[in-house]
């Protein structure tokens, strides 16, 4: 009965614990592993190849072309949520979501660059940004579960 | 995923090293798809730390080529062999689901 007792006490502390500390000890462990990620497309030299502009550097040139599509859902933590329910009465910066989609955009990309690397073409032209809101249905309204950042653009090969 | 139909397609307005000479029109592909509950409950579970949610990440790439492979279809069903100008767009309706639509110009290119 005693150990039930224990259970019960220590529970709901490590629930609270693990909901505050988990996302400072998650989050940036992640955020790390996509920083050398990025720094490897930087020295192999792809991480510069991608270009908004519709035109190809070398229109006369290209010997092959394909859509390349990356995605990437991100989500916040209740924590966050929380924060930015709290700091949007206010108004202003919020910062939890602004880092997050900043970070969500930062794969997406990188994700486009790897694909980039794999497929063995040059340059990435007509890149595009979509952003979209998840949602699940709880109770009769619905909740935000996560973002979609969408990246893509035609790849080129000279 | 670009094999679909064997339909070359881009975002950009023109073929690279090929000259469009005729247009058919726009061509839409939709599908809306939905995770069954007990990957919603596992997402649900990964908020407390936050974070990528890999199961909603497939699913999205999953439907987005349905929709490309049904874009495909309709621009060859009349009678294209390119489709130019792709754009992405995503909407939520409700109950936890997600509409993805693809759409360009059906385009015949020599």
């Amino acid at each position: 009965m005693d150990t039930l007792q224990l259970a019960f006490y220590i529970l709901p502390n490590l629930a609270w614990l693990v909901s505050l500390y988990g996302p400072l000890v998650y989050q940036p462990m992640k955020k790390k592993a996509l920083m050398e990620r990025e720094q490897a497309s930087v020295k192999y030299g792809s991480a510069t190849a991608l270009t908004t502009l519709s035109t190809p550097s070398k229109p006369d040139e290209i010997q092959a072309y394909r859509l390349l599509v990356a995605n990437v859902v991100m989500s916040p933590s209740w924590i966050q949520i929380f924060g930015g329910w709290f700091r949007s009465l206010f108004g202003g910066r919020i910062n939890t979501f602004s880092k997050l989609l900043e970070w969500a955009r930062r794969e997406a990309k990188q994700r486009l660059v790897e694909q980039l690397e794999a497929s063995g073409f040059d340059e990435v032209i007509n890149v595009r940004f979509e952003t979209a809101t998840l949602t699940k249905s709880k109770g009769r309204e619905d909740k935000t579960t996560g973002f979609e950042i969408l990246v893509y653009g035609t790849a080129v090969k000279y | 995923m670009n094999t679909s139909l064997n339909m070359p397609f881009s975002n950009t307005e023109t073929l690279p090293g090929s000259t469009i000479i005729q247009s058919h029109g726009v061509v839409t592909g939709s599908t809306v798809r939905a995770k069954n509950v007990f990957k919603d409950i596992g997402a649900g579970l990964k908020n407390i730390v936050g974070g990528e949610l890999k199961a909603y990440t497939e699913l999205l790439q999953e439907s987005r080529n349905e929709a490309l492979f049904r874009m495909c279809s309709e621009a060859a069903a009349r009678g294209a062999n390119a489709v130019v100008n792709v754009r992405f767009a995503t909407s939520s309706v409700a109950g936890g689901a997600s509409e993805l639509l693809a759409y360009g110009t059906a385009v015949t290119v020599q």
